[in-house]
């Protein structure tokens, strides 16, 4: 508008500045660059020397241990030793690399974990796409949903026998949503309607509202039953909880905080925010006392407090325990970010909201909670790295997670005293994964201001 | 919840049930008046939160009378009977549970304010070092706290306990600097002076001497500002003060003897000893906390208008000085509220000693007394309690120390 106006008028110039002058001749260059940067002075040349020489140092012994001189193929730790005595030895981290990544879960059901991951990873893949409507409810379903699914095929058993009836209806459930989701995304490509759409004549003969919910709920069902009547024909060799570990152990507990951290974390913001003295009291205590004290205390306390503070015939197993805690745990922590997101909302959102006439509950999850949480995206990834690290923590009170099982390594008979090695190898994975996860949330960070 | 029960009262006539019966009414309105929902809802969670509190209760007091136990602290006065590898309290297996949970305190507020005082002072260099011009210092700086940011902390000091300080060679073979420090697979060992005076008059006699020379230096510091020099009396003062802090030197290092550990048998005696658990926990935190507070040192000297630098280098001052008397003055603001944080993080981070066996609170008490007596009850509450209370401290002291450094809006 301001442009338009200003061309419209002859009498005022535009301001064009004077180009800035390039840059002295001997700071042209790469070697201009370097000469300027790192040589412009004696101190800084001889700080340049040392950090050089001391980089070119520390860069050679990691890589002859790590990768010239290591051993990569062996049957036990002498033998590396008799090739190549101060270097590593990745044979013995190759041969447990099953255990690592599996824990001890029975190598022949391991497809089994496969495939619930890349289930998991399927489910959420539609939520690249723009196209496709109420993108929100796959995340939602996804929360509610693939737990059911990822317990299914992680503990297994047959349906209505080591599977509740209860489980096994919420994974058919689970299984024809996910179906529902990937047919309507083919058949919206196709540019035709939805599954979902299929009964919508013949409902809107019985009733007048609701129509489409209705249609939905009966796809829904149908394609769960016959789900439900293949996988009835199917069991699968049940596994004990005990038996999860390694690396996949890690992401049930990780991924699990990190989808229980926002609902709990908005509860808990929300009412430590409420104008009503008791839910901010409340709310308040419980994000203070949980934030204040170690993770590692919260993890022995659900370990030994919950099975006193439970009724005796409620059997929990550590699995479970651990996850109620780190579920409070990154709730409380979760919370103060949002609350921070909350408090940066101005006060004319609130206001405007109030004029249209909504309530409590649509001001927050339509206007507030949105904006709130897309401008504490940084801060929510940083919470969700520190979870991922943190849930190393199980190891100590004896979870074989990743952790766990690599300082296990050391105690097999054939790589006793082997301790380098496997957490060389975890801190380069935690290292990678905690990386891309941050470099994504800055990309995020970047984009969502272009967005604005 | 609340949004339906204000929208209901409009549908419900079309569902063609008739005029509410006039009870209903009576709820209606005290469920759309603002105050009296307040009061129901408050009221609600009350109710249900007392209940899970005597649930939980209940249970609590059935199992344990189920399990035989009691609930009580009088197991704080009985003997511990457990041997702590290394406390800087007196402690011997005799003493009371009440003494283990003391040491545990000690040892903790050591490790963390050790990890405290060390990472900051690096953390700061590092984060100073990140906005170098030069590349590859400002690089290096970059991958540090990067590296050290993304692995977690467990691996880290597992890593240092059992690949740097349990592989140094046995105490025969230590590394040693002269005949005064000594380092081994089981720890430090350093000289130390041993005074027939007690520590107490030693520690009031040194706090009285700088607190002398704080005074003296605040004393002259209004003829100082106005002059640009110091007053005769100063001097004098300061003369008198040499006198007196000589003599305490002198009378302190007669009273004292050296104490210097000796190898006997397959151990050493004498000297201060520091465990290897200690050094792993100390090292591996120190290196994470100073990444973190590198972090927030940069952010902060970022969040400084960019003309405060060139304006500090147009009048003439070096970097060290634009740094000193120009940026930090101005970033210590911004820094110290995320810096708070951080060190209330290390404080907590220090529980994670217990996994390399370093007797802390956690370990000590958590662990080794809760399998002996069994109170988890008592003991969880305690140790907590003990964490909150440290936390509580803490952000009080630095809020106030906030205040007084916040810019002053008259």
């Amino acid at each position: 508008m301001d442009d338009l106006n200003v061309k419209n008028q002859p009498v005022l110039k535009q301001f064009v500045p004077t180009p800035p002058r390039p840059p002295h001749k001997s700071e042209r260059g790469i070697l201009g660059t370097i000469r300027h940067r790192c040589f412009n002075s004696i101190g800084n040349s001889l700080l340049t020397l040392c950090v050089a020489t001391v980089l070119f140092y520390l860069v050679k012994h990691v890589l002859d241990w790590a990768v010239f001189n290591a051993v990569f193929i062996a049957d036990n730790r002498r033998q590396c030793m008799d090739i190549s005595p101060d270097s590593a030895c990745w044979a013995g981290v190759i041969s447990w690399f099953n255990g690592l990544i599996y824990g001890r879960f029975p190598v022949d059901e391991q497809w089994r974990v496969n495939i619930g991951v890349l289930l998991g990873l399927v489910w959420l893949l539609p939520l690249m796409s723009k196209r496709i409507p109420l993108r929100n409810f796959i995340l939602l379903s996804w929360i509610g949903l693939y737990p059911f699914v990822g317990g299914y095929l992680f503990l297994g058993g047959r349906f209505g026998e080591e599977l509740g009836l209860v489980h096994g209806a919420m994974t058919c459930l689970a299984l024809a949503f996910l179906a529902i989701i990937y047919a309507n995304w083919i058949l919206s490509a196709l540019g035709k309607k939805g599954l979902n759409e299929l009964f919508v004549p013949l409902v809107s003969r019985l009733v007048e509202r609701r129509i489409h919910l209705l249609s939905f709920v009966a796809v829904w069902l149908l394609v769960a039953l016959v789900i439900a009547s293949g996988l009835s024909q199917v069991s699968l060799e049940p596994v004990p909880i005990e038996r999860w570990g390694g690396l996949f152990l890690t992401f049930i507990i990780a991924g699990f905080a990190i989808t229980m951290a926002i609902p709990v974390g908005v509860i808990l913001a929300l009412g430590r925010r409420s104008k009503l003295p008791v839910i901010h009291w409340l709310s308040m205590t419980v994000i203070e006392l949980v934030r204040s004290v170690p993770l590692i205390t919260v993890l022995f306390m659900a370990v030994t407090l919950l099975p006193i503070f439970l009724p005796a015939d409620m059997e929990f197993n550590k699995l479970t325990q651990v996850l109620v805690a780190v579920c409070l745990f990154a709730g409380a922590y979760m919370a103060e970010n949002i609350r921070g997101g909350l408090q940066a909302i101005p006060k004319g959102q609130y206001e405007a909201a109030a004029t249209l006439g909504l309530g409590y509950l649509h001001t927050m999850v339509l206007i507030i909670l949105p904006q709130a949480l897309r401008m504490m995206i940084p801060n929510i990834m940083t919470s969700f790295i520190s979870l991922l690290k943190d849930t190393t923590l199980v190891s100590i009170i004896g979870l074989f997670d990743i952790m766990l099982m690599a300082r296990n390594i050391a105690n097999d008979k054939d790589w006793v005293g082997m301790h380098t090695e496997p957490l060389v190898m975890i801190s380069v994975l935690f290292f990678i994964l905690c990386y891309s996860m941050s470099q994504y949330s800055l990309n995020l960070e970047k984009r969502l201001k272009v967005d604005r | 919840m609340i949004q339906s029960s204000t929208s209901k009262p409009q549908k419900s006539p079309t569902k063609g049930t008739g005029l509410p019966s006039s009870t209903t009414q009576k709820w209606m309105f005290l469920l759309n008046n603002d105050s009296s929902r307040a009061v129901i809802l408050q009221a609600i969670v009350l109710v249900l939160v007392l209940f899970g509190l005597w649930f939980l209760f209940a249970n609590a007091s059935e199992n344990l009378n189920r399990l035989g136990m009691t609930f009580g602290f009088d197991f704080l006065q009985v003997t511990a009977g457990f041997n702590i590898s290394w406390s800087l309290i007196p402690y011997d297996p005799g003493m009371s549970y009440w003494r283990v949970f003391l040491v545990g305190i000690v040892n903790t507020l050591i490790l963390s304010f050790c990890v405290i005082v060390v990472g900051t002072l690096i953390g700061t260099v590092v984060g100073i070092l990140r906005l170098s011009d030069n590349p590859l210092v400002s690089q290096l700086a970059r991958w540090y706290v990067e590296v050290v940011r993304n692995v977690p902390l467990l691996i880290q000091i597992i890593f240092w306990f059992t690949v740097v300080f349990s592989t140094l060679p046995a105490p025969r073979q230590s590394y040693h600097l002269g005949e005064w420090l000594f380092l081994n697979n089981r720890g430090l060992y350093v000289m130390t002076m041993e005074s027939t005076l007690s520590w107490g008059w030693i520690v009031a006699l040194g706090v009285a001497l700088i607190a002398a020379l704080y005074g003296l230096f605040r004393w002259s510091k209004p003829y100082y500002t106005l002059s640009g020099s110091r007053s005769t009396g100063f001097y004098i003062g300061l003369a008198v003060w040499a006198l007196v802090a000589c003599w305490a030197i002198w009378t302190f290092l007669n009273s004292t003897s050296l104490s210097v550990p000796s190898l006997q048998g397959f151990n050493f005696s004498g000297g201060a000893f520091l465990p290897a658990s200690f050094g792993a926990a100390f090292v591996a935190m120190t290196v994470y906390r100073s990444a973190a507070i590198a972090e927030t040192v940069r952010a902060g000297m970022q969040s400084i208008d960019r003309g405060q630098h060139e304006a500090a280098f147009t009048i003439g001052f070096s970097r060290v000085q634009s740094l000193r008397l120009i940026l930090i003055p101005q970033a210590i603001r911004s820094i110290i509220p995320p810096m708070t944080n951080s060190w209330l993080a290390a404080t907590k981070d220090s529980s994670l000693a217990v996994a390399i066996g370093f007797p802390e609170l956690v370990s000590v008490f958590m662990q080794t007394s809760m399998n002996q007596t069994g109170r988890a009850i008592e003991i969880i509450f305690m140790v907590m309690g003990f964490y909150i209370f440290i936390s509580l401290l803490i952000s009080y002291l630095l809020n106030k120390y906030n205040d007084s450094v916040q810019y002053k809006v008259r």
